[in-house]
């Protein structure tokens, strides 16, 4: 698995669809939507605003994470892959999360759908540990062919 | 320890690296550029006005948590949508403490004559706000009245006038300015100017009386904590340590104190199970920890609003007591008659309770009811309520009249207008500004308008208010609905004294006229009748025999847009004129403005303040304008008190003006 190829790849396009809901936002704004500017919908527009700001930093976060991986050769394969789902699972959770908790909001309650937020968070918190961990070691993994001494 | 540990070994300078001085070069423009923005924090910080903290003010009532009450601050974050509604509503602005954004009147050195004694002096000094004047307080004698200097401090009300009160300097206690601040007419006025009072008769203004008095209704949880029972020592020797949980009617006054929902709240698998969650029935789940006043039944529901709208007495001094160390004891979805007597006199005409006020003030009722009972006075429409029979006779919830049924007290998620237009209205929902408020129980209607109300179904005279709900009610300068439904009588007009329906529109029209076509209509049976009511329109009637508040009442009818297309203008003006010069000053203020809704005197410069003769000449001289005016008298009806040239005949308006009620009237708004 090319996890570079998979994470610019994920990177540049979770940018491009978060920058894309944020000019939808900023439409709602330019045409006053009472859905997303009336006080009734305070907490929907702080979800919606959440969800293009997390759902943007995540592709950057993708991006950084596939230019980052040449530098880090302590991360072996298991651990890229759990990092890389991780990333994966915030990048879906996160902002999918704030979005949909403000679908229908229950005045300053968001919606149900807010509970994939704090998942998407805890996915992302173990993916940046993964790689911060294995930021802080210049080893180069164990292989059969590589022993240690 | 040696100097030879301690010393340490110098390595040689490498010569490429920088010098202290090129260090310095290098790095000064970010030192200085830090520095700048320091210096510009701290300026920032040290220059901001920084608000006295209430529990360091001394010298007005203040706010203070307690007793379970959080504040309306607190609920926002929950409830953005209700507050934002309440924020913009005239509830919120009842009380405000006085301050640059608060205050709407002129107190740059403004002048205010026919206050009591010398003229009043307004100033303003940076954001406080001061008054000289003569002292309303005093009760030695008049020639003795100290002039004095205070700083204003508070507001009441913030819709149709500012009422401002000042500091006494004696603890907390207040006392109201002698003059208070028309916002429409943008002008400063004698308190007694506002008042439908006796002309001659001075209105008390008694140190204290807004910790008092006030409180009970202007704020939420008010505390009046006076030491003795108000007025019961001289007010030197009283403490007031008035405090209130929120200044103004806020979410608490009607929901109840919100700590217990706050705190339960603040699990989020609560609120979500009520978000949600649904009962057995498919009911949404309701929070018991708050009161929504719109769950409760009619009666419990309609009390929420009748703890301030309502005419209400404490039973006794013990009662009073308590409410003056505790607050009023009374809490949203409680019975409100448990622990105070709402005195509605068709109601408890008879009780001990009721006698016993009555003996106290022998003008109690007159000054705020009509002689059956029905309240005639603004602010007290619960009153009202239940005195109707959509309320008195309902056998089921569902199709009992309620404050509900006409008005929302937070503006509806599909009510397109403002909130500042939704609060102008008086908080009326949508569907309860027309028919739709009846027609919510009395179905049948809606296919037989016009067979009903004998007028065409898109006129104003089949709109069910104006039969029903008519303006007898009086306040602020104006009157306001009845809100005891009923239905027009000649005979409320002829043995109460109370302007019926069918005449507040058609003023040229006699009673007897109105009583010939309720019988006709609705079989109702005429009352007896005597020559005038069967010969002169009852809005001359009105005008010219009628006490102070009936002159009110008709003057404002005259100014009315329904009452003018179905009587004409062209005759109201010799009588508004006439009314320029009447005795009470609230009747001279709307018969100036009604004076001033007819064609032609848009314009029309009058003071209803100004000197008699000034006000006289203005009359004389409207009045000789019509006279000469072919056209303004068009109308040869004998029943306008008209002779066959439209000229007016004299002699029967004088006879009429000598039968006027000359009783003393003050309306206890």
């Amino acid at each position: 698995m090319n996890y570079t190829r998979r994470h610019l790849w994920l990177g540049w396009w979770s940018l491009f669809g978060f920058l894309m809901l944020g000019l939808a936002l900023e439409l709602l704004h330019g045409f006053k939507a009472g859905l997303y500017l009336d006080v009734q919908n305070e907490t929907r527009r702080l979800m919606w605003t959440l969800a293009h700001a997390h759902g943007a930093l995540l592709g950057l976060v993708h991006i950084a994470f596939a230019l980052s991986l040449p530098h880090l050769p302590s991360l072996d394969a298991p651990g890229r892959l759990r990092t890389s789902w991780c990333l994966i699972g915030a990048s879906v959770l996160l902002p999918g999360g704030f979005f949909a908790g403000g679908l229908r909001v229950y005045g300053g309650d968001p919606g149900p759908g807010i509970v994939l937020a704090p998942i998407g968070a805890t996915s992302l918190l173990i993916a940046v540990f993964l790689a911060a961990r294995a930021s802080g070691s210049a080893e180069v993994p164990r292989t059969p062919g590589n022993k240690r001494g | 320890m040696t100097a030879r540990r301690g010393r340490r070994q110098e390595s040689p300078r490498d010569p490429a690296a920088p010098t202290f001085a090129h260090r310095i070069r290098t790095d000064l423009p970010i030192l200085l550029l830090l520095a700048a923005a320091a210096a510009l924090g701290l300026t920032a910080v040290f220059s901001l006005d920084r608000p006295v903290a209430e529990s360091q003010i001394t010298n007005r009532p203040v706010e203070l948590d307690g007793d379970g009450y959080v504040s309306s601050d607190t609920c926002q974050a929950c409830h953005p949508t209700e507050y934002a509604s309440w924020y913009g509503s005239f509830h919120r602005t009842m009380t405000q403490v006085a301050t640059p954004e608060t205050v709407r009147a002129d107190f740059d050195d403004v002048r205010v004559e026919d206050t009591h004694g010398a003229p009043m002096l307004l100033s303003r000094d940076g954001n406080d706000f001061w008054a000289e004047f003569d002292d309303p307080g005093w009760e030695g004698a008049p020639e003795a009245r100290p002039r004095i200097t205070r700083q204003v401090v508070m507001i009441t009300g913030s819709h149709h006038q500012n009422v401002y009160w000042y500091a006494t300097g004696q603890n907390r206690a207040l006392n109201v300015l002698p003059a208070a601040y028309l916002l429409e007419e943008q002008r400063w006025v004698p308190r007694s100017a506002l008042v439908l009072h006796p002309p001659g008769q001075s209105l008390a203004m008694l140190n204290g009386h807004w910790n008092a008095i006030c409180i009970a209704c202007h704020t939420t949880q008010g505390k009046p904590a006076i030491d003795t029972p108000y007025r019961s020592e001289p007010f030197d020797s009283q403490t007031m340590d008035t405090t209130v949980a929120e200044f103004g009617i806020s979410c608490e006054s009607c929901h109840g104190p919100g700590q217990a929902h706050v705190e339960a709240n603040r699990n989020p698998l609560r609120r979500y199970d009520m978000h949600v969650g649904l009962r057995q029935d498919g009911e949404p789940v309701g929070d018991p920890t708050i009161v929504m006043p719109t769950q409760l039944d009619p009666q419990r529901s309609s009390q929420v609003c009748g703890q301030c709208h309502s005419v209400w007495e404490f039973y006794d001094q013990a009662g009073e007591r308590l409410a003056n160390a505790s607050g009023l004891p009374y809490r949203p979805g409680d019975e409100l008659r448990d622990s105070r007597f709402v005195t509605q006199p068709s109601i408890d005409g008879t009780s001990s309770a009721m006698t016993a006020l009555i003996e106290a003030d022998p003008e109690f009722v007159r000054g705020s009811f009509w002689p059956d009972g029905m309240i005639r006075v603004s602010g007290r429409e619960y009153n009202g309520l239940i005195d109707s029979p959509c309320f008195r006779q309902a056998t089921h919830p569902d199709r009992t009249l309620s404050c509900f049924s006409c008005h929302d007290l937070h503006k509806g998620i599909n009510d397109t207008r403002s909130v500042a237009e939704w609060a102008d209205t008086h908080q009326v929902s949508t569907d309860g500004q027309g028919d739709q408020a009846c027609l919510q129980c009395h179905e049948s209607m809606a296919d037989e308008v016009a067979a009903h109300t004998r007028h065409e179904t898109d006129s104003t005279g089949s709109r069910c208010y104006n039969c029903h709900m008519p303006y007898t009610s009086y306040g602020l300068l104006k009157t306001m609905r009845s809100h005891t439904v009923s239905s027009p009588s000649a005979t409320e007009s002829v043995e109460l004294g109370r302007p019926n329906a069918c005449n507040l529109c058609h003023l040229d029209k006699t009673v007897a006229w109105t009583a010939d076509s309720l019988e006709e209509w609705y079989d109702v049976p005429p009352p007896p009748l005597d020559d005038d009511d069967r010969t002169v329109a009852a809005g001359l009637l009105w005008m010219l025999r009628g006490d102070a508040g009936l002159r009110a009442i008709t003057a404002d009818a005259m100014g009315w847009g329904p009452a003018q297309d179905a009587s004409g203008t062209s005759w109201m003006t010799p009588h508004l004129a006439e009314a320029l010069g009447d005795q009470y000053e609230a009747v001279r203020f709307i018969a100036a403005r009604s004076l001033r809704s007819l064609p032609g005197h848009a314009s029309l410069s009058y003071d209803f303040m100004a000197p008699e003769a000034e006000r006289a000449d203005i009359a004389v001289r409207l009045i000789q304008a019509w006279r000469a005016d072919a056209r303004a008298r068009q109308r040869r009806d004998p029943e306008l008190l008209v002779d066959p040239e439209g000229l007016p005949r004299v002699g029967a308006m004088r006879r009429l003006f000598d039968q006027r009620d000359r009783r003393g009237l003050f309306l206890r708004e």
